[in-house]
C-alpha cells in the first residue's frame, strides 16, 4: 500500500543530516492531519514561515468545509494543513541560528485505496520547521499578546499563541537550499516523495546511531536490529487521524474536549471557528444534544457566504436533532463559564479497541498534558482524591507546563477501589452543579467586565476528566453514568484493521496474507492490541502467519467474559458458517462451536442466570416445532439444570457446576436459529419471587394479628388454596342491604352482627386507600372518588389473577363504611372486655389459690367444694356475658361493659366472703405456710407457678376499694 | 366467628369425623404416659383439632389459655452467634411453634426450644404430668438438618418433654424421627362424614337443609372439612333458604386453572406455552403451592381428555412432579409438563384427525 520503499532511498546531504539530527525530536510526533479542527486559518500559520513578508488580511483563507473533505476522503492537496511546531527549545535554537524554513507539504500516498480501505498512514507526512523571528510574538498566554493572534498547538501538545503578523509572504521557501527548482510546481521546493524518503532515511540513521529510538518514532530498521519495543507501542497512533477507532466517536470526544477550551485556556481564544464547529456538530449523531460553549461571532473574519452556510448547518442541525433549547443554551454558554454540560467523559468498550489511545491522542491534540491514573496505581479514596484535585483544580504555576487532562483508565477494574475515584469525581461534579446556579450572577458580572476568567472554585472541576472502562454497567459506575457523557466504542470494521495490520506487517517485513490477517482480526474480535502482539510474537519466532496458526491456538485468546446478552444471543443464534468450509469439515465446525460456547458460558459463570435467560426468551424464538418436541426437549434440559443446581446447592458439591454449560449447549443445538433473537433480561422469575414474598408477608402479618384460637388452625400455606375465596364470599354477603341500622330486620341485624364478629375475630377491617384504576378490575366500578374502602389485609389481591374476572360480590361503599364503623366499635368493646376479663382472671386465680389452701388446711370439705363451685360458676357465666355483650353492642355499648364490670365485682365480692369469714388476709398465708402442702391440687398448680417463681408478683386485692391491700409477695410465699 | 371455628370440637369425645382415632388417643393419654406423636394427613382433615383436643384431655382447660410470644434466641453456633426470632404460642403446659418459619436456621430453633423446656421442667414429678408438650407444625417443611438434630434431642429430653409433630406428608419426615414417634394418620374425611358434620352444624344453626345439598357441598369440597364448612357458610350467606340447585362457589384459583386448562386444549404451540407460563406465574405468586397446581391441572386436563391418553398423561404428570420436588424452580417443571402434554396431545390429534 505504500509506495515508499526503503531500498531506493538516497543519502541526504550532510548538512541536511545534521539539521535533521538536531531536530530529531520533532520527528517523534507526527503531524496532525486534521489541524483544521483547531487551526482554521492555515494561511495565518503560514505567516510564521514568511520572512516578514506581509500577508494581506483582507485575503480570505480558502476554507473548505469539512464535509466535503470527509466525503472525498482524500487529503486536500490544495490547502495543506500545516502545523506549526513551536517548542521552547526549538525556539531558542532557532532564534540564535540561521533563519531557515522548511515546509514539507503532506503527500497523499494512497490514492488508489478506496474509501473504506482508506487509512491514515502513520508515517509523518508533513515535516515542518518553523522559523520564528524575534519580532514575532509568541507567548504561552493569550493575554500577553495584543492584537490578533492564533493559538498554535504543536504535535507534542504545546500550545502557544502567536501574534498575527501584518505581513504575509508569497515566496515561501525561497531560501530552501535543497531543491529550488521544484518550487515552481507548488508550495514546496522538492517533490514530496523525496522529502519523505529523506525523513525516513534520517530516522534510519538515527536508529542506527542510537540503536534504541527514544520515544515513539517510526524508525524503520533496515537490518533487523535488536528492537524490544512492542509493536503495540511502536505503531500506536500518534495523531488524531491515525486512530483506528470509529470516526464519529473520535470526533465527539474531540468536540467534548474542545468545549473545555474557554475554561482552560481562557475565553478570548479563538481556537475553533464556527464553521469547523458546526461541521463537527453535523458529524455528531443526530440525537446528541450538543451544547458547545464556543461560538464567537465577534471577530469572525469569515466570508458572509460561510456564515450563511453555517446558519444553514445550524438550522438543519436543529431540525434534525429537534433540540429546541440548544440555541438558547448555546447563547447562554457563550456568556461565561466555559465548561461543557457534562464534565466527565466516559468511554467504554471491549478491550483493545483503542479507548486509551483515543483519550491520550485527543487530549494531547487539544493541548493538554495527560495525567493517567490506572488500575495499577494506588486507588484508595484519599490518595486518589489528592491526585485528582491536583490535576483538576491546580492551575499550572510553571510557565511552561501545559494544562492537565485527567484520564482515569480502567475505572471499573477494581470495584472497591475504583469507587473511591468515582466518589471523588461525583462530589466535584455535584459541587459544581450547586455552585453554578449561585454563581451564575457573578459570572455574568465578570463576563461583563471581561476580566479574569480564572475563577477559583473550591471543589469544582476545572479540567477535563476522561474515564475509561470496559463494562459500562458495572455497579460502581452507576452514579457516574448519569452525570457523564458516555461514548460506547464499537468495533472498527475488519477491513480497516486488516489494512493497518498489513501496513505494519510490511513495515516489519513479516509476510502475512490478508486472508490470514482477516482471520486473525475476526478471531480476536478486532482487538488490535491482541492482533499486534500475536503478529510480533510470530515475527520473533520467524514464522509466517497462516490460517492454521490461528485455529491451532497459537494465538492467545483473551479470557474475556462476555455480557449475558451476548451469551444468550450466541445460544439462540446459529453461527453463520460459510458454505465451503462447512462442506470441508462440518464435524470440526461443530466441535469448534461447542468449544466456543462452552468457554463462553463457563467464562461468564452464574449459570442460574443464564438458564433463567434461556427460559425467559426461549419461547419467543421462531423455531419450527409442529409437535412441540423441541420445546419438550428444551424444557427437559432446563429441568435437568434446575435439578443439578438444587443438588449442588444442597450438597455443596460445587465441582458439579462444570456440567451446566453442556446443558446450555444442548439447548443451543435444539433451537438455535439463524435470525437475530430479540432478547430480554429475565425479569419474570424475580418479579414472581418478590410478589410472592410480599403476599406471604401480608399473610404473616395478618396471621399474627389474629387471636391464637383461630390462627393456630389456619395455615398460611394452605389458606389461599382452600379458604380465601370462601372467606371473601362470606365477608361480603350479597343480601345485606345498605340501609341504616335501625331499618334492618331482626334477622338482618343478626347477620350483620355475625359478620362483624367474624371480621373482628379474623382481624379484618376496611381501610381507605387511594384507588388506582388498574386494580379496580372488579365488577365494582361505581367508585369515582379518589379513595376506596378495601380490606385491610389486602385479601382481595390474593385472588386477583391477570385476565381473570372473579365473581365476588363487592359491597357498596356505604355498607363498607357501616361495617368499618361497627368493627372499630366492636374492637374497642372487646378490648374493654378483655381488660375486665383479665382483672377477674387475676382475682379468680388468687381466689382459687386461697380457697384451695384454705379448704385443705382449715375449713371443711364442703366449704371448699362450695368455694370451688362458686369459682367455677361465675366463670362460664361471665364468658357468656361477654359473648352476649357483643351482639347488642351496637345499641348498648356502655351498659354491657358496666354489666360485665358489675358482675365481676359481684363475683369477687362473693369469692372473698368465705375466706374472709375465717381469716385475716395475711394470716391465712402464714398458716398455710406452716402446713405441708402435699395434696394433688397444689401439685397441679406447680407448673404454672414455677415459672413466675423468680419474679416478684404484684398481688392486688380489691383495688380501688376501701378494703384494698397492696403488697409485693413472692409466689414462693404462697407455696412454702 | 366462622362456623369452622365455632363448631370445632374442643374435646376428644365431641369429635365427629375421626372418632376411632380420638378414642384411641384418649385411651393413650389416660394411662398417664404419652409417647411422642406424629400426626400426618392432608390439610383440612382435622389434625390440629385433634391435637388441641388431645392437649385439653391431657391438661384440662388451662391449655386453652395461651399467649403469643415473639421469642428471641441467641444461639451460639460455633464461631458466631445467631439471633433468631420466632412467634410461639404457649400455655403453661405446652408450646406451639412453626419452626420452618425460621428458614434454614430451623435446627437451632428446634434444639433451643427443647432445651429451654427441659430446663424449666416441672419440679414436682408426682404431679399429673411431669412433662410439657411441644407442638411442632409443618415438620415436613423442616430442613433435613433440623430433623436430624431433632432425633437426638427427642431422646435426650424425653423425660421432660413430649413432642407432637404435625405435617401433611410423613414421607418428608425422616425415618429416624418417624420411628421415634407414634404415627397417627388422619385421613381426609369421607364424604359421608362431611355430610354428617354439615348436618350437625345445620341443626345447631337451625337451618333447613334440602336433601342432597350437604352431599353436593361435600362432593365439591375435595374432602377437606374446612373447605366444606366454609362453603356451607358461604352458601348460607349468599342465599337462604337453600335451594337444591344452588350454586356452590368455586375457588378462584381453580376457576383460573380451568381457564389455563382450556387454553392448553385449544392450542398447542410455544406461543401458547408462553401465555400459560404467565398464568402459572400468577397462580404461583398468589401463594398456591406448585404441587397443587400441577395436580389440579392434571385433574382438569384429564376431564377433557380422550381415555387412551389418560394413562400416559398421568405418568408424565407423576414424572414431572417428582422432578419438581427434586428441583427448585417449580415453574420449569410445571411448564415442562405442559409442554409434554401439548406434544402428546398434538401428536394424538394429528394421528386421529390427520
Amino acid at each position: 500500500m505504500d509506495d515508499i520503499d526503503i531500498m531506493d532511498m538516497d543519502i541526504p546531504d550532510p548538512d541536511e543530516l545534521q539539521w535533521l539530527e538536531a531536530n530529531s525530536h520533532l520527528h517523534d510526533d507526527f503531524d496532525y492531519d486534521d489541524n483544521d479542527f483547531q487551526q482554521p486559518f492555515p494561511e495565518e500559520i503560514d505567516t510564521h514561515n514568511t520572512h516578514h513578508t506581509p500577508i494581506p488580511q483582507s485575503q480570505p483563507p480558502p476554507i473548505i468545509p469539512l464535509s466535503t473533505r470527509t466525503d472525498s476522503n482524500k487529503r486536500p492537496q490544495l490547502e495543506p494543513p500545516i502545523s506549526t511546531t513551536v517548542d521552547s527549545k526549538n525556539e531558542a535554537k532557532l532564534d540564535d541560528s540561521r533563519k531557515r524554513s522548511r515546509v514539507e507539504v503532506e503527500q497523499v500516498v494512497d490514492d488508489k485505496i478506496d474509501d473504506e480501505d482508506w487509512l491514515p498512514p502513520p508515517v509523518p507526512q508533513v515535516e515542518q520547521v518553523v522559523e520564528v523571528f524575534e519580532e514575532m510574538i509568541v507567548s504561552r498566554y493569550a493575554s500577553q499578546i495584543d492584537g490578533d493572534f492564533v493559538p498554535v498547538t504543536g504535535p507534542c501538545g504545546d500550545r502557544v499563541y502567536a501574534k498575527i503578523s501584518r505581513f504575509g509572504s508569497d515566496d515561501l521557501v525561497k531560501k530552501n537550499k535543497l531543491d529550488s527548482n521544484a518550487y515552481s510546481n507548488g508550495l514546496i521546493a522538492e517533490p514530496v516523495s523525496l522529502l519523505m524518503q529523506r525523513v525516513e532515511q534520517e530516522a534510519v540513521e538515527k536508529a542506527l546511531l542510537e540503536s534504541f529510538g527514544p520515544e515513539g518514532d517510526v524508525t524503520l530498521p533496515k537490518v533487523p536490529v535488536v528492537n524490544e519495543r512492542l509493536w503495540v507501542d511502536k505503531y500506536s497512533p500518534n495523531s488524531f487521524m491515525e486512530l483506528l477507532s470509529d470516526e464519529q466517536t473520535n470526533r465527539e470526544v474531540l468536540l467534548w474536549l474542545k468545549q473545555w477550551d474557554p475554561c482552560v485556556f481562557g475565553s478570548e481564544i479563538k481556537t475553533t471557528t464556527e464553521d469547523v464547529l458546526s461541521s463537527l456538530r453535523r458529524h455528531t449523531s443526530v440525537a446528541q444534544h450538543q451544547k458547545s460553549n464556543k461560538s464567537y461571532f465577534g471577530k469572525n473574519k469569515e466570508p458572509w457566504q460561510n456564515r450563511e452556510t453555517f446558519r444553514e448547518y445550524k438550522k438543519s442541525d436543529q431540525e434534525n436533532s429537534d433540540s429546541k433549547g440548544s440555541q438558547d443554551l448555546w447563547n447562554k454558554n457563550r456568556k461565561g463559564y466555559g465548561t461543557p454540560e457534562q464534565k466527565i467523559l466516559l468511554l467504554c468498550g471491549p478491550p483493545g479497541l483503542g479507548k486509551t489511545t483515543l483519550a491520550h491522542v485527543a487530549a494531547r491534540h487539544c493541548g493538554y498534558r495527560v495525567v493517567e491514573i490506572n488500575a495499577s496505581d494506588d486507588r484508595s479514596s484519599s490518595s486518589i482524591e489528592a491526585k485528582i484535585l491536583d490535576v483538576v483544580q491546580m492551575n499550572s504555576i510553571m510557565a511552561d507546563s501545559k494544562p492537565k487532562c485527567l484520564v482515569i483508565d480502567e475505572i471499573d477494574g477494581a470495584l472497591g477501589d475504583g469507587k473511591g475515584a468515582v466518589d471523588v469525581i461525583l462530589k466535584m461534579v455535584s459541587a459544581d452543579k450547586k455552585s453554578n446556579t449561585g454563581k451564575e450572577q457573578i459570572l455574568e458580572d465578570q463576563s461583563a467586565k471581561g476580566s479574569s476568567k480564572k475563577k477559583s472554585r473550591d471543589t469544582s472541576l476545572l479540567r477535563p476528566v476522561i474515564c475509561i472502562c470496559n463494562d459500562l454497567y458495572a455497579p460502581a459506575l452507576k452514579p457516574l453514568r448519569q452525570v457523564a457523557k458516555v461514548h460506547i466504542f464499537v468495533q472498527p470494521t475488519v477491513s480497516r484493521i486488516v489494512s493497518r495490520l498489513k501496513y505494519i506487517c510490511s513495515k516489519e517485513g513479516l509476510k502475512a496474507s490478508s486472508i490470514a490477517l482477516t482471520a486473525l482480526a475476526e478471531y480476536t474480535e478486532c482487538d488490535i492490541r491482541s492482533c499486534l502482539n500475536t503478529l510480533q510474537f510470530l515475527n520473533k519466532k520467524k514464522e509466517t502467519l497462516n490460517m492454521i496458526d490461528i485455529s491451532s491456538q497459537v494465538v492467545g485468546r483473551k479470557d474475556t467474559s462476555k455480557s449475558f446478552f451476548d451469551i444468550w444471543k450466541e445460544i439462540f443464534q446459529k453461527k453463520r458458517v460459510k458454505q465451503e468450509r462447512k462442506s470441508f469439515n462440518g464435524c470440526k465446525n461443530v466441535l469448534n462451536e461447542f468449544d466456543h460456547l462452552h468457554s463462553l458460558i463457563s467464562n461468564r459463570g452464574d449459570y442460574d442466570l443464564v438458564i433463567d435467560g434461556i427460559h425467559e426468551n426461549m419461547l419467543q424464538l421462531n423455531y419450527h416445532d409442529p409437535l412441540m418436541q423441541k420445546t419438550v426437549k428444551c424444557m427437559q434440559n432446563l429441568e435437568a439444570s434446575d435439578i443439578i443446581h438444587q443438588y449442588i446447592m444442597r450438597t455443596q458439591k460445587m465441582s458439579l457446576h462444570v456440567y451446566q454449560p453442556a446443558i446450555v449447549i444442548s439447548i443451543h443445538g435444539v433451537i438455535a436459529q439463524d435470525e437475530r433473537p430479540n432478547i430480554e433480561w429475565p425479569k419474570s422469575f424475580q418479579r414472581f419471587r418478590t410478589t410472592l414474598m410480599e403476599k406471604v408477608d401480608i399473610l404473616h402479618l395478618w396471621h399474627n394479628n389474629m387471636t391464637p384460637y383461630i390462627s393456630r388452625h389456619l395455615s398460611i400455606k394452605t389458606f389461599v388454596e382452600d379458604s380465601i375465596s370462601l372467606l371473601l364470599h362470606i365477608l361480603s354477603p350479597p343480601n345485606l342491604r345498605p340501609v341504616a341500622l335501625h331499618l334492618l330486620t331482626e334477622k338482618e341485624k343478626k347477620d350483620l352482627v355475625q359478620l362483624v364478629n367474624t371480621m373482628v375475630s379474623y382481624s379484618i377491617t376496611y381501610k381507605n386507600i387511594k384507588s388506582n384504576p388498574v386494580s379496580s378490575n372488579l365488577r365494582h366500578e361505581v367508585v369515582l372518588d379518589s379513595s376506596v374502602l378495601t380490606f385491610d389485609p389486602p385479601l382481595g389481591d390474593l385472588i386477583h389473577f391477570k385476565d381473570y374476572i372473579s365473581s365476588h360480590f363487592v359491597l357498596a361503599s356505604a355498607m363498607k363504611q357501616v361495617l368499618l364503623h361497627e368493627v372499630e366499635k366492636q374492637k374497642i368493646l372487646q378490648a374493654g372486655i378483655n381488660r375486665s376479663m383479665h382483672l377477674t382472671d387475676v382475682c379468680k386465680e388468687n381466689q382459687t389459690l386461697a380457697t384451695d389452701k384454705n379448704g385443705r388446711s382449715q375449713s371443711s370439705r364442703s366449704h371448699f367444694a362450695s368455694a370451688k363451685k362458686m369459682v367455677d360458676v361465675p366463670n362460664p357465666s361471665k364468658l357468656r356475658e361477654c359473648e352476649t355483650a357483643a351482639p347488642p353492642a351496637s345499641s348498648n355499648t356502655s351498659t354491657s361493659i358496666r354489666n360485665a364490670v358489675a358482675t365481676k365485682l359481684k363475683s369477687t365480692e362473693s369469692m372473698k366472703k368465705p375466706s374472709r369469714a375465717n381469716f385475716n388476709f395475711f394470716e391465712r398465708f402464714k398458716k398455710v405456710g406452716s402446713e405441708g402442702s402435699q395434696s394433688t391440687e397444689t401439685v397441679q398448680r406447680h407448673p404454672a407457678t414455677i415459672e413466675r417463681d423468680s419474679r416478684p408478683f404484684l398481688f392486688k386485692f380489691n383495688e380501688g376499694f376501701t378494703n384494698a391491700v397492696k403488697r409485693p409477695v413472692r409466689i414462693r410465699e404462697f407455696l412454702s | 366467628m366462622l362456623w369452622v371455628d365455632k363448631y370445632r370440637p374442643k374435646a376428644l369425645d365431641k369429635v365427629i369425623v375421626h372418632q376411632d382415632v380420638a378414642q384411641n388417643l384418649k385411651k393413650l393419654v389416660t394411662e398417664q404416659d404419652c409417647p411422642h406423636l406424629l400426626f400426618y394427613g392432608p390439610s383440612g382433615s382435622g389434625k390440629k383439632t385433634l391435637i388441641m383436643a388431645l392437649l385439653r384431655q391431657m391438661f384440662g382447660a388451662s391449655v386453652e389459655k395461651v399467649k403469643v410470644e415473639n421469642k428471641n434466641w441467641k444461639v451460639d453456633a460455633g464461631s458466631r452467634t445467631l439471633d433468631l426470632e420466632l412467634t410461639t404460642l404457649s400455655s403453661t403446659h405446652h408450646v406451639e411453634l412453626n419452626p420452618s418459619d425460621a428458614g434454614f436456621q430451623d435446627r437451632y430453633i428446634v434444639q433451643e426450644i427443647i432445651k429451654e423446656m427441659a430446663k424449666n421442667r416441672p419440679i414436682d414429678t408426682k404431679g399429673k404430668k411431669g412433662f410439657k408438650v411441644l407442638v411442632l407444625n409443618e415438620v415436613d417443611k423442616l430442613s433435613r438438618e433440623a430433623q436430624h438434630s431433632l432425633r437426638r434431642t427427642m431422646e435426650k429430653y424425653s423425660a421432660s418433654c413430649r413432642l407432637i409433630l404435625c405435617c401433611n406428608s410423613s414421607s418428608k419426615v425422616t425415618e429416624a424421627v418417624r420411628s421415634r414417634c407414634l404415627n397417627v394418620r388422619i385421613n381426609a374425611p369421607k364424604e359421608e362424614e362431611i355430610v354428617e358434620v354439615l348436618e350437625f352444624i345445620g341443626k345447631k344453626e337451625g337451618l333447613q337443609l334440602p336433601f342432597g345439598f350437604a352431599a353436593r357441598i361435600a362432593e365439591k369440597s375435595n374432602r377437606s372439612l374446612r373447605r366444606a364448612i366454609l362453603s356451607f357458610e358461604t352458601c348460607r350467606v349468599q342465599q337462604y333458604p337453600f335451594t337444591n340447585n344452588q350454586l356452590i362457589p368455586a375457588m378462584d384459583w381453580e376457576a383460573y386453572l380451568l381457564e389455563i386448562a382450556s387454553d392448553i386444549m385449544k392450542e398447542q404451540s410455544p406461543k401458547r406455552l408462553f401465555q400459560v407460563r404467565g398464568k402459572v406465574y400468577e397462580l404461583l405468586s398468589n401463594c398456591i403451592p406448585p404441587e397443587i397446581i400441577l395436580k389440579r391441572l392434571l385433574y382438569e386436563l384429564l376431564k377433557k381428555l380422550d381415555a387412551e391418553l389418560k394413562h400416559e398423561v398421568c405418568h408424565w404428570a407423576a414424572y414431572y412432579e417428582h422432578r419438581m420436588r427434586l428441583g427448585q424452580k417449580a415453574i420449569f417443571h410445571i411448564e415442562a409438563f405442559v409442554a409434554k402434554f401439548m406434544s402428546i396431545y398434538k401428536g394424538f390429534l394429528i394421528s386421529t384427525f390427520g
